[in-house]
């Protein structure tokens, strides 16, 4: 017990003095917020510049409305932020002259003359159709403004012409939308929508995959050079293999509980300045269990597989095959969130390599009965008593043999040896 | 006492090691010697406990060898190499940690060695900023730090300059002479013939020659002379009386059979050769080596 609290201590220590530790344990939260808040900054990021929109107004009965509408969206400084060109002749008859029309209109945009223009196409009574017709990608920003502005415009032309009262209007304009609430056990409804969901679970998903990736490489690349400079024989002629395997995975795990306790406290300083939905927090007790477990049974494997590579790029592949199963849990995530008791995500939890990521997943979505959560923590217990088994086994003969990879049929072999 | 019976080690396709038997009393340095790939490693991994033989038996003072006996042994494996990130003095505390030692053991000893060796100033530096050489000595005091019963050294001088390999070299008598049991391997024959009372001899993972090592060259042969000479001594390969010649430009050694009178050989050469000096000598441990590997594998 001494000898695995000593390795354990070693790999502890040595590691978190690494320079790739640091850079992780910073790197990765910034990294993660700015995925988070990417979104807003960027819609909140707009042009500041007045943008001269053109209107073809086939019907003309809308110009005026909209310009008195559009009046009331300034930018800072009480610019105004769309300045509007009625590019309507005053008399319209054949189509051909529309088309006409709209050509002349799109050269006018080609020609940097005007951003864009609204073309309404008028079919008689109260047809319309409308057109942005811009030579970029338009700016959904804009176009929901003038959306919005015509339909009040032509809401209001149209109580106008049948005599209805226009305090009526807001019943057309403010539409009721639903409030998703999700119920507990305990009685405290909570509002649950799709997105904070996906992120709260996507968040610890995420924080599994690149810290076993990252540690799992770490952990690699040193048994490694272990190997490579014969250290690993004065180790296993002080301590049994075993002692070794289980003190480097225990000092590798508390290494990464200190790694998501920082992570945690930024997370929680994050959500005081309400950046971070406190929501992500809600499971936090048993999110961690799973994690905990998770990355113990990962690293097991990561362990016996990293004692039979012989260079650094065989490590590299054992690591891009196990990013691989870490990431197969995103694809069923979309229709886990969807339907969270669907087969496929049941037999998914069962199953030890996809448990953790899973249940991280469903957790969050809705009540998971005390039973499953009982089966696939032992299930979980079970599989990594199993790995460090075999990883010890492996890792006794691997360790010690240089020069060619071993293929499977060997690594059976080793597995048998007494 | 350490002692190895009828040691042998099966892989799938080659035995490593062949029904190999010997004792290393304490006090004396015993020699396991052979060409590369005769199987001195697999026989010094069997030992340490990291693999297991396929049959016989290893002891230490009549006790098998176990896990806890891993405290008592000291080693030095032939590729030199540490954790180049870490500081000398963490990573002696990291390797006697693992020797079960007591943290004041450790800082006693460790301060006791870095200062007997001479690097006592880099006890803060990392590895990676130390010279080949200090390197080295770190790597020895790993391998010594916990007092252990029983050392086995590969190639313990490889690397150091003649006078570190003194130092090296004193330090280990002073273990042998504190009744430690040392095991020596090595390629380099010279070392082995001025250290080691007692050799073994491993050709193909089969005992070559194995004893004390005055009585192996008695054994191998008292015919043997050194003759300096002026003019061309390539026709003594040839003389019927010769068994093997070793020609150096200026002298010679030759072994001569068993029946031949060396006064009678001198009177036959003369006639051919100027003769400055000819002398009786022992075989050295080179000659012994390179002419049993070659009768071995001659067979």
């Amino acid at each position: 017990m001494n000898k695995i609290l000593s390795v354990a201590k070693w790999e502890f220590w040595e590691k978190i003095k690494t320079r790739a530790f640091l850079i992780s344990m910073i790197v990765t939260p910034v990294i993660i917020i700015a995925f988070a808040m990417a979104p807003t900054m960027l819609e909140n990021h707009e042009s500041e510049t007045t943008k001269l929109v053109g209107i073809v107004d086939e019907s003309g009965l809308y110009f005026a409305g909209l310009q008195e509408k559009m009046k009331e969206e300034k930018l800072p400084g009480d610019l105004p932020k769309y300045v509007l060109v009625n590019l309507t002749p005053d008399t319209l008859a054949t189509s051909d002259e529309n088309d006409q029309l709209i050509k002349i209109s799109d050269k006018k945009v080609f020609n940097n003359k005007i951003n864009s223009y609204l073309l309404i196409k008028y079919g008689g009574t109260d047809s319309v159709q409308l057109q942005w017709r811009s030579n970029a990608t338009a700016n959904y920003k804009d176009i929901s403004n003038f959306e919005k502005a015509f339909n009040e415009v032509r809401i209001d032309l149209k109580f106008k012409k049948e005599g209805i009262d226009p305090s009526l209007k807001g019943l057309f304009t403010n539409q009721v939308s639903i409030q998703p609430i999700k119920i507990t056990e305990e009685g405290k409804d909570k509002e649950s929508d799709f997105l904070t969901v996906f992120f709260s679970s996507f968040v610890f998903i995420i924080l599994l995959m690149i810290m076993i990736m990252s540690s799992g490489g770490m952990l690699v690349r040193s048994m490694l050079e272990e190997k490579s400079n014969r250290l690993i024989e004065i180790l296993v002629s002080s301590c049994t293999p075993t002692q070794l395997l289980t003190g480097k995975i225990l000092g590798l795990s508390l290494l990464n509980l200190f790694q998501i306790t920082i992570w945690g406290l930024i997370g929680i300083a994050l959500t005081g300045a309400t950046t971070i939905s406190p929501e992500i927090f809600e499971n936090i007790g048993l999110d961690l269990v799973y994690f905990v477990l998770g990355f113990v049974f990962y690293t097991g494997i990561f362990v016996g597989l990293g004692a039979t590579a012989t260079t650094e790029q065989e490590a590299q592949q054992f690591n891009s095959y196990i990013s691989m199963i870490l990431i197969l849990p995103i694809v069923f995530a979309i229709s886990a969130i969807q339907n969270p008791n669907s087969g496929i995500v049941h037999i998914l939890s069962y199953f030890p390599l996809t448990t953790p990521s899973i249940m991280l997943l469903r957790l969050n979505i809705s009540p998971v009965p005390l039973s499953d959560i009982i089966i696939t923590i032992s299930i979980l217990i079970v599989s990594i008593i199993i790995s460090i088994y075999l990883s010890s086994k492996i890792f006794k003969i691997g360790v010690l043999s240089y020069g060619k990879r071993p293929t499977l049929k060997e690594l059976i072999n080793w597995v048998k040896e007494e | 006492m350490l002692s190895v019976k009828n040691l042998t080690k099966e892989y799938k396709n080659v035995t490593a090691v062949n029904d190999i038997s010997f004792q290393v009393e304490p006090g004396k340095i015993f020699g396991l010697l052979g060409p590369n790939g005769a199987g001195k490693t697999t026989t010094i991994r069997i030992i340490l406990n990291i693999i297991k033989p396929t049959s016989g038996i290893v002891s230490f003072e009549d006790k098998p060898i176990t896990n806890e006996f891993v405290n008592d042994l000291g080693y030095l494996p032939e590729e030199r190499g540490l954790y180049k990130k870490s500081t000398v003095i963490n990573v002696i505390n990291y390797f006697a940690s693992l020797k079960n030692l007591s943290k004041n053991e450790i800082s006693k000893k460790a301060d006791y060695w870095l200062d007997k060796l001479g690097i006592a100033n880099y006890r803060d530096n990392n590895i990676e900023e130390l010279s080949k050489g200090n390197q080295q000595k770190v790597q020895f005091v790993t391998a010594i730090i916990h007092d252990p019963k029983l050392l086995i050294l590969d190639e313990p001088f490889s690397g150091f300059d003649p006078i570190n390999q003194q130092l090296i070299r004193e330090t280990i008598l002073s273990f042998v002479n504190s009744g430690k049991v040392v095991i020596l391997s090595t390629h380099q024959m010279d070392t082995a013939e001025k250290l080691c009372s007692d050799i073994l001899l491993l050709n193909k993972g089969k005992e070559v020659c194995k004893g004390n090592l005055t009585k192996i060259k008695q054994d191998f042969g008292t015919n043997n002379v050194k003759i300096e000479f002026e003019g061309n001594a390539s026709f003594l390969s040839s003389l019927p009386e010769v068994k093997s010649v070793d020609l150096y430009g200026v002298y010679a050694e030759v072994h001569l059979k068993k029946e031949v009178k060396r006064a009678e050989f001198l009177r036959k050469i003369s006639d051919k050769l100027l003769i400055n000096q000819f002398s009786v000598i022992e075989p050295t441990l080179n000659k012994i080596f390179i002419d049993a590997i070659n009768i071995s594998n001659k067979k």
